[in-house]
């Protein structure tokens, strides 16, 4: 690894991926002096861990254990948590890297949110939760979960919906369209009155762009979002006018009162200017009145949309024409600014002979002398011309006026006419007929008077510039038509006379230049908009030209730039792609458009009444229901108006941030294969059929059913359950050849969970490998198989869906080797790992190689570096694997990390400061008590609001609750809260063991200025809800009973201090193998000492026997440069033929002699790293040791290493895998056998290419990325034979190998020339000594037990000593690399302090009771007392541990342990024997029944 | 819209039924079919079971001819030659070497490049849902229909692909466009014993059974098809397939070309329904009483 000479590198630390490996990383590199920036893709923290419900082997609550973790790392001030966030780019070198980071906006301000919840309260919009793997919904503004960190809502947006960004005055359609789905038609009313001055009017003529751009019209048809909006405003008609707006004292002159010129006149009214509107005709609303006949908008809802802009205070003129009846000169002279919304009333004529005669009337005219009151002359015979609104409006209003036959004629085909088709529909059904593709070339006349209609019929040619094919006339193919009244209606015109009139730059086509955003026209102070500026256009293009000339002329009136804060076109497209649609389709519920009733043509050609009806609210509801929510977040801001604290930000953008970081750590994890891709099992179709991922939510007491098992279909409790395995791993079909590790163990949990759930649910797991090979799995699995859960091996093919119970039968091959069909209730997939599309992405940005899987690429011996120097991986991208190995490698990639940037150690650290502690001594004591639900954990069983009821009576008690997870961040941040509202000084939590949670409560004493001490907790979950289960009301009454002795003892809690002690810069590593040496070289290159120990005269372990990994790498050579460079690192210090026969001190202080070569030296070390390895059993069974064709695997490996074994040309080998193991003396896996049987099994067939070579084995547990290789051993021929455990092979006396293949039901015979034994892998002789010498406890096999299984896997409960290699468990040469690793990182949190801190609660002699007697050395088992200068017994603080021996011993009462005080336990004692107050009196028979003694020696009872 | 239109041999035979009805439809949409001309059989389940190469080149051969008569779209409606034809193309253009074979035996290049249509492909996504439901005439409300893919249509997912290869929807389309209800039912591509028919009867009546019970316990009064010998083994063998069980009753069994011409308002005559064992008569009385409402 390169790095630049001198300069430092950066002390701080790029961790992407904040799962549980990103947050390991993260402490353990923030624990050892170096600042980390933690950067997560999710909008919380916690990854894959805190969807679980509870954990293999040991049944821990994913959730409980998680969280603690999350909230240490949002306290850390050295961790600087990035939610939302990706890499984009990576520059630099080792070192120096310069890291570019993506944060998407979270719209919510995360310091100002308090998680009150009021936002997702009024939010319309519900969408599936992710979290909750679409099994439950969210809001569109929601928590991720409820223990979510950082403490936050989030809202969630795609973009933004195209409805909405489709619509020419940006209407937010989708809010209104979801308010109404909700029934809340006032706030949809308001929304829509927010940006449209002319609602009611859009609600009945608006061409509805939002609709053609609607999503659902993809899948159907699209959501009427026009009757919608109808609906709405017919339910709210009029409008409340703002109560108070400024005026501005500006004026402004409106000529025009079409929609452009009333919405020019809207908006300027709000903003506080004095209008006046100039028309000329007698009614207001241009084209809206004139041009738009009244059964398409009734002069009644013209008017009422009138009235909401009159009662802004707008002045009308009508009869007022510009240059006619007021002069251009008053108007410039009168008002600050001009608005021309003159619009396009000049009829275009079709320019054909005779267009002239009586007979001929233009379109416009002959509606607008219609709508004026004039009745318009029209013969029998009417036939129109032209294919847009105002053809047919048109044609349908000589409909009405009682023309028999009416026909249009349009020159191209229906697909490019330019009017509504439901317009065309409705003509139609009217009897209106139309030609296409016809047009007139001759109007004739007979006197003068109308009579035929000479026409061409045409077809389509080449595209013209408005994109739609050019009308070309066909030769010869004229013919007439009979009429007497011809309408042109083919387009309209500007009167350009105005413009010209007031000196405004005019087009070629009589328009008003202006420009396209604020609207200016050419004269400074006017400004135009409409169709005198577009030409003949819509209503809405018009109010948006009159909603962006408000703007301007407002901006223009206040001396602001024109186009300040002018919306353009929306920027947001939404993403949904044609996939998504595709998508969609399948999984949208089925539902028609609903169609608003309309009247019955034969009535409505009658009049002029409105012809379609206004929805019921019903039939709006169900249209509203189809919206597919596309922007999901619809931005109806109703939640900025909930939110008291102002957190709410929907104007939020992404921001970019720049990064200095030395290294990077790659932990983002993984994302479950999508089931749907294996289309067979149902899933997305059957509803019934589950991911173990959702089924792991409906497990979860947090999840979407509350923890009760239920089938998604109808909600009842399944009786039959199935498991199917390997959905989407080990499948070369979707390209997963490899094996996912975890789903073996993961469907046993959640069946054992399950079974805990519903005791007579029937559960099967179909499995092809059980790959139960991780420690203590096996007992795991056989514990759920003596439950009862039925595992049969056999891989289902399909799943079929019973259409009337929704269950699902599936096939199988049965015991008998017959096929069975058997139905289930509920099947859950066990899917696999895959790498997420988002991390492919971010890998590529960070310029790291993957392998063919699209994972990490690493080598077996070196686990967690990556092919980019500097840049580490840790957890399942570098390869599927469950919790605690994913830790493991998390600490290795932090502890690689530390390595590198050791010299900048401490440069970037932030030093946590808290408040000063508030002197409590003299106050009377204050209690707060929080009980905690820990979920379901505690409240299921015990009644926590009667605990919190009771414990409130008690005596100094000020304040009581309950909270759902105390432990969670908004918990604590209230209990915080709660001590400063009521001066608390002494808490009480009442969950679950101090042992995980207690520095977590004490850090928020802290953080609230109290002395941690003053916390007590209640362990009502492992006391009392976990063992009572059964039992609730005792249960109910016990927890009370433990909370009140916790009570009244924490009255009597006394501040302490903790004192600090100087750390060893040094550790003293047991064991010279492949481990040992790695920690020692990993804690080296971190600048500190090691003192190695190994038992032999040579370094290197079982190492030495092995020569190839799996993946083809050089083992010896491997462990010659370690040694090599164990040897030559001077930090080290190598004592062979040697052993620790002394280990004293404690965590930072340890004091050991080793004895070696006869001779003891005494070393001063901080930490002690146990890595002694494992060692092969000789095996007894197979004649082993007295055949010398048999040998054990590791032989083999070692003789193959040295090219020792030979074999006839085409002898067999037969490898027995599981010998003396998985069973008797040895109950559990030894994890590496298969893989090395695979990897032997393909060294033997490449040089013995015609040899016979079997595998027997009982399961092939060739986890992660092995599997590839158990593939490939059965392409070269390698014959793998399964056997049943009760069935083992047998070798008789003639060296005939007999085995029966359980699915054929035969005995098959072999005749080995070599059989190679798999034996386990045992813990090394001298563990027990070893064991008692560290004080460490070992397993039920023997091998050294670590302080957590899941999170805690290279810690020994004892702090300060640690773990790693197969003296922990069967593992992998790289398993044992980053176990080592690990180590270092764990090491050097350790080791890189100054001082470790001492806690308070030690023992304490009082010299003037004590007798000198030595009892109190001879019993503690940490040889803390000891007697001092004066002849009396001290305690040396740093080694106490405060277990209380001594002070329970010392005859003359001289020694007081602090924090256990007598009088804090008798008050206990007093409180649950006497009772908290003095009415009450011990009840006997409870304490009888609970079997505690009457307590005799107090007073008063005898 | 036109298409080189390749009948194969059961359309011109056992399945006439299903040309007649194809060529109705498609013309009453204005669909044109040109017949491929001097076309050959496709070779079938005979070809690839007995020789590679010839089931690669007979299909190869059809193709070669339609480009001639300068098409580059061949539609066909029998399942089993569709899939022989995707087939073919699959192979020529994915292996050069089989390209080579074919062109050698058919003595003609061939560049795998002619596009193969099945009806339900180009109904559903040239022609469109939307636009079938416009053309109803005579809309089969309330009608319970099971589509049934069979195995061929929708399989392999790398040769055919123009809809879910494990739950298709194709025809659940078109049947809800006619106005009929679509029942879901779980065993829309499970075999229908295929050419099994001759040579192991009882295993096509035992699977036909399977599929006609499961239909009818999905509530559906019939059943559409897109294959001829889907539609043979449960309409021809249907009384043999139900001996015995009287817990089914007789489920007309038809082409989704029949009922698509029947709510478009065809003739009956024209869609061949005459040649059903199971009659159908009912679903055309229902589309008269439909039409004179």
């Amino acid at each position: 690894m390169s790095m630049d000479g001198n300069s430092i590198p950066t002390g701080a630390v790029l961790v992407c991926g904040a799962g549980v490996a990103g947050i390991q990383a993260s402490l353990d590199l923030s624990a050892a002096g170096f600042h980390v920036y933690l950067v997560e893709d999710k909008a919380a923290v916690g990854g894959g861990m805190a969807r679980l419900d509870k954990t293999f082997p040991t049944g821990d609550c994913a959730t409980c254990i998680i969280s603690p973790k999350l909230v240490e790392c949002m306290r850390d001030p050295n961790i600087e948590v990035l939610t939302m966030a990706d890499v984009v780019k990576l520059d630099g070198e080792p070192g120096h890297f310069k890291a570019t980071v993506l944060q998407r906006p979270r719209y919510v301000d995360i310091d100002k949110c308090t998680m009150c919840g009021d936002c997702s309260a009024v939010c319309p919009i519900e969408v599936p939760s992710a979290f909750d793997a679409q099994l439950g919904t969210r809001k569109a503004i929601d928590r991720v979960y409820a223990q979510a960190a950082p403490n936050a809502f989030v809202i969630q947006k795609r973009g933004r919906a195209v409805c909405s960004s489709g619509c020419p005055i940006d209407s937010s359609v989708q809010a209104y369209v979801a308010l109404i789905a909700a029934g809340r038609f006032q706030e949809a009313a308001d929304v829509i009155r927010r940006e449209n001055p002319l609602p009611s009017i859009c609600g009945r003529v608006c061409f509805h762009p939002c609709e053609l751009k609607c999503n659902r019209g993809a899948v159907d048809e699209p959501v009427n979002i026009r009757g919608l909006k109808r609906f709405a405003m017919d339910q709210f008609p009029s409008m409340t006018p703002p109560a108070d707006i400024p005026a501005t004292g500006k004026s402004v002159a409106i000529i025009g009162s079409g929609p452009a010129g009333l919405s020019a006149a809207h908006f300027l009214a709000l903003a506080g200017h004095q209008v006046t509107v100039f028309e000329a005709l007698p009614v207001l609303g241009g084209m809206l009145s004139v041009g738009i006949p009244d059964y398409r908008l009734p002069p009644d809802i013209l008017e009422r949309d009138l009235a909401g802009i009159r009662s802004l205070g707008v002045e009308f003129k009508t009869r007022t024409a510009a240059g006619r009846d007021v002069s251009a000169d008053s108007i410039t002279n009168d008002f600050d600014a001009v608005f021309i919304a003159t619009g396009a009333h000049e009829s275009q004529k079709l320019d054909i002979p005779g267009e002239n005669a009586k007979g001929v009337m233009h379109g416009a005219d002959f509606l607008r002398q219609y709508a004026l009151g004039e009745k318009p002359p029209i013969g029998k015979r009417v036939v129109v011309v032209g294919g847009g609104n105002t053809a047919i409006d048109a044609a349908r209003t000589a409909v009405r006026l009682g023309a028999q036959k009416v026909m249009i004629l349009y020159r191209r085909t229906r697909d490019e006419m330019p009017a509504d088709p439901l317009e065309i529909d409705a003509a139609i059904a009217e009897g209106v007929e139309i030609q296409y593709l016809a047009a007139p070339i001759r109007a004739v006349a007979e006197n003068g008077t109308l009579t035929m209609l000479r026409c061409k019929r045409m077809q389509l040619g080449e595209p013209d510039e408005s994109g739609r094919r050019r009308p070309v006339p066909i030769e010869g193919s004229e013919f007439e038509i009979q009429l007497d009244t011809l309408i042109p209606a083919v387009s309209q015109s500007v009167d350009r006379k105005l413009a010209e009139l007031f000196g405004l730059d005019v087009s070629r086509w009589g328009t008003i230049v202006t420009d396209e955003v604020t609207m200016a026209a050419s004269r400074k102070g006017f400004f135009a908009g409409g169709d005198v500026v577009m030409g003949p256009s819509s209503v809405i293009d018009a109010i948006a030209h009159g909603k962006r000339a408000a703007k301007g002329i407002d901006n223009y009136l206040s001396g602001r730039p024109l186009d300040t804060g002018i919306a353009r076109p929306s920027e947001r497209p939404n993403p949904l792609c044609p996939d998504d649609l595709k998508k969609l389709k399948k999984k949208i519920e089925e539902a028609d458009r609903v169609a608003p009733a309309e009247r019955d043509v034969s009535e409505r050609i009658r009049d002029f009444r409105e012809v379609e009806h206004t929805y019921t609210a019903e039939e709006a509801q169900r249209e509203a229901r189809r919206c597919l929510n596309c922007g999901v977040c619809c931005e109806c801001l109703r939640c900025v108006e909930a939110c008291k604290a102002g957190a709410i930000m929907h104007e939020q953008t992404a921001r970019t941030i720049e990064l200095e970081v030395g290294a990077v750590v790659l932990a983002p994890g993984f994302e479950a294969f999508d089931g749907g891709r294996r289309g067979e099992f149902g899933f997305g179709h059957a509803q019934n059929v589950v991911t173990n991922v959702q089924f792991e939510r409906i497990l979860s007491a947090s999840g979407p059913t509350q923890g009760h098992v239920v089938r998604p279909s109808d909600g009842k409790t399944p009786k039959r359950l199935a498991f199917i395995q390997c959905v989407g791993s080990r499948d070369t079909g979707c390209d997963n050849e490899y094996c996912s590790s975890v789903c073996c163990m993961a469907a046993t949990k959640e069946a054992i969970l399950a079974k805990e759930h519903e005791p007579d649910l029937d559960i099967t797991i179909f499995f092809l490998d059980l790959r139960a090979f991780g420690k203590d799995f096996d007992r795991y699995y056989e514990r759920a198989r003596n439950m009862g859960i039925r595992y049969v091996r056999s891989f289902i093919s399909r799943t079929f869906e019973m259409p009337d119970t929704k269950n699902l039968a599936l096939a199988y091959f049965g015991p008998d080797r017959r096929q069975v069909e058997e139905e289930f209730d509920m099947v859950v997939l066990s899917v696999g790992f895959e790498p997420s599309e988002a991390l492919l992405n971010q890998a590529g940005a960070m310029g790291i190689a993957l392998n063919k899987w699209g994972f990490a690429e690493t080598s077996e011996l070196s686990p967690v570096d990556t092919s980019r120097p500097g840049v580490f991986v840790g957890g399942a991208f570098q390869e599927p694997k469950d919790i605690p190995d994913t830790v493991m490698q998390a600490s290795a990639a932090a502890a690689r990390a530390m390595a590198l940037l050791s010299p900048a150690r401490g440069t970037q650290v932030r030093v946590k400061q808290y408040p000063p502690q508030r002197d409590v001594t003299d106050e009377p004591p204050r209690i707060g008590v929080f009980v905690c639900h820990c979920g379901s954990n505690i409240a299921s069983v015990v009644d926590v609001e009667r605990v919190v009821e009771r414990i409130k009576t008690l005596p100094h008690v000020v304040y009581a609750e309950h909270t759902v997870y105390t432990c969670a961040d908004d918990s604590q941040a209230r209990i915080k809260q709660h001590i400063a509202e009521h001066r608390l000084n002494r808490v009480v939590v009442a969950s679950c063991t101090p042992r995980t949670h207690e520095p977590i409560f004490r850090d928020t004493l802290r953080d609230a200025g109290l002395n941690p001490y003053l916390l007590e907790m209640a362990n009502i979950r492992e006391q009392c809800s976990w063992v009572h289960a059964g039992d609730h009301e005792a249960a109910t009454q016990k927890a009370i009973e433990i909370v009140r002795m916790i009570v009244a003892r924490a009255a009597e809690l006394v501040p302490l201090k903790d004192e600090t002690a100087p750390v060893e810069k040094a550790a003293l590593i047991v064991g010279g193998g492949i481990a040992g040496m790695t920690a020692a070289l990993a804690i080296a290159s971190q600048g500190f000492s090691v003192h190695l120990v190994e038992k032999s005269d040579t370094l290197g372990g079982t190492a030495r026997r092995i020569y190839r990994t799996l993946d083809g790498s050089d083992v010896q050579a491997f462990l010659d440069t370690t040694i090599e460079k164990v040897n030559a690192d001077n930090r080290i210090t190598v004592h062979l033929n040697a052993k620790a026969s002394k280990v004293e001190g404690h965590i930072g202080a340890f004091s050991s002699t080793i004895a070696s070569n006869g001779q003891s030296r005494v070393v001063k070390h901080g930490v002690v790293v146990v890595a002694t390895g494992a060692t092969e059993l000789r095996p007894h069974s197979y004649g082993y040791g007295t055949n010398d064709k048999v040998l054990t695997q590791l032989e083999l490996s070692e003789r193959l290493g040295r090219d020792e074994i030979r074999l006839p040309d085409r002898g067999t080998v037969v490898m027995i895998q599981c010998v003396e193991q998985r069973n008797g003396d040895h109950p559990y896996c030894s994890r590496v056998c298969c893989a090395t049987a695979v990897k032997n099994a393909l060294i033997l067939r490449a040089r013995y290419p015609q040899a016979r070579i079997v595998v027997l084995y009982r399961d092939m547990r060739t986890y992660g990325f092995r599997e590839a290789a158990y593939r490939e051993a059965r392409k070269q021929g390698v014959l793998f034979i399964r056997y049943d455990v009760e069935q083992p092979p047998e070798l008789d006396a003639a060296g005939l190998l007999r085995v029966n293949e359980p699915s054929l039901g035969r005995t098959l015979e072999l005749k080995p020339d070599m059989i190679v034994l798999a034996a386990p892998m045992i813990p090394r002789a001298d563990r027990e000594e070893l064991s008692e010498l560290l004080r460490v406890p070992l397993n039920a096999d023997g091998f050294f037990l670590e302080a957590h299984v899941k999170l805690r896997p290279v810690d020994f409960a004892s702090e300060g000593l640690f773990l790693c290699g197969t003296a922990h468990a069967p593992k992998s040469i790289g398993e044992t690399l980053s176990q080592a690793n690990a180590v270092a990182a764990r090491a050097a949190s350790i080791l890189s302090r100054k001082t470790m801190p001492v806690g308070g609660q030690i023992a304490w002699v009082d010299p003037d009771k004590c007798i000198s007697c030595m009892t109190c050395v001879h019993i503690c088992p940490y040889h803390a007392p000891m007697i001092g200068r004066n002849n009396k017994a001290e305690i040396q603080g740093v080694v106490c541990m405060g277990c209380g021996s001594c002070t329970a011993e010392c005859p003359a009462k001289a020694i007081e342990l602090r924090h256990y005080l007598d009088n804090q336990i008798l008050r206990a004692l007093d409180f649950l024997l006497v009772g908290d107050s003095t009415e009450e009196s011990v009840d006997l028979d409870y304490l009888e029944q609970v079997g505690v003694a009457p307590p005799r020696w107090h007073k008063g009872l005898d | 819209m036109k298409y080189a239109f390749f009948p194969g041999c059961s359309l011109e035979s056992t399945a006439w039924d299903f040309d007649k009805s194809t060529r109705a439809v498609c013309k009453a949409l204005g669909i044109e079919l040109a017949d491929i001309p001097e076309w050959v059989c496709c070779g079938s389940t005979p070809a690839h079971s007995s020789n590679a190469s010839l089931a690669v080149a007979l299909p190869v051969m059809n193709l070669q001819k339609a480009r001639a008569a300068g098409y580059s779209d061949v539609l066909t409606a029998c399942a089993s030659c569709y899939a022989r034809l995707r087939t073919a193309n699959h192979k020529v253009n994915a292996d050069a070497g089989e390209r080579e074979r074919a062109e050698r035996i058919t003595g003609k290049p061939y560049d795998g490049g002619v596009k193969v249509r099945h009806i339900l492909d180009v109904l559903v996504n040239d022609f469109g849902v939307r636009e079938i439901r416009g053309r109803i005439q005579k809309p089969l409300s309330g009608l319970r229909v099971a589509s049934y893919y069979g195995c061929l249509l929708s399989r392999p997912p790398e040769v055919v692909a123009f809809d879910d290869a494990e739950h298709p929807s194709c025809m659940d389309d078109l049947v809800k466009a006619s106005g009929a209800q679509a029942v879901d039912w779980p065993l829309k591509t499970e075999c229908c014993g295929a050419s099994l028919s001759i040579s192991k009867t009882d295993v096509v009546n035992r699977l036909g059974y399977r599929l006609l019970s499961m239909a009818h316990r999905a509530g559906a009064e019939c059943m559409v098809v897109a294959c001829p010998l889907c539609q043979l083994n449960l309409d021809f063998r249907q009384p043999e397939a139900r001996k015995g069980h009287a817990d089914v009753p007789d489920i007309p069994v038809v082409y989704i070309t029949q009922l698509l011409g029947l709510a478009l308002g065809i003739p009956k005559g024209a869609l061949g329904l005459d040649a059903l064992t199971i009659s159908a008569d009912h679903l055309s009385a229902r589309c008269a009483a439909a039409g004179r409402s």
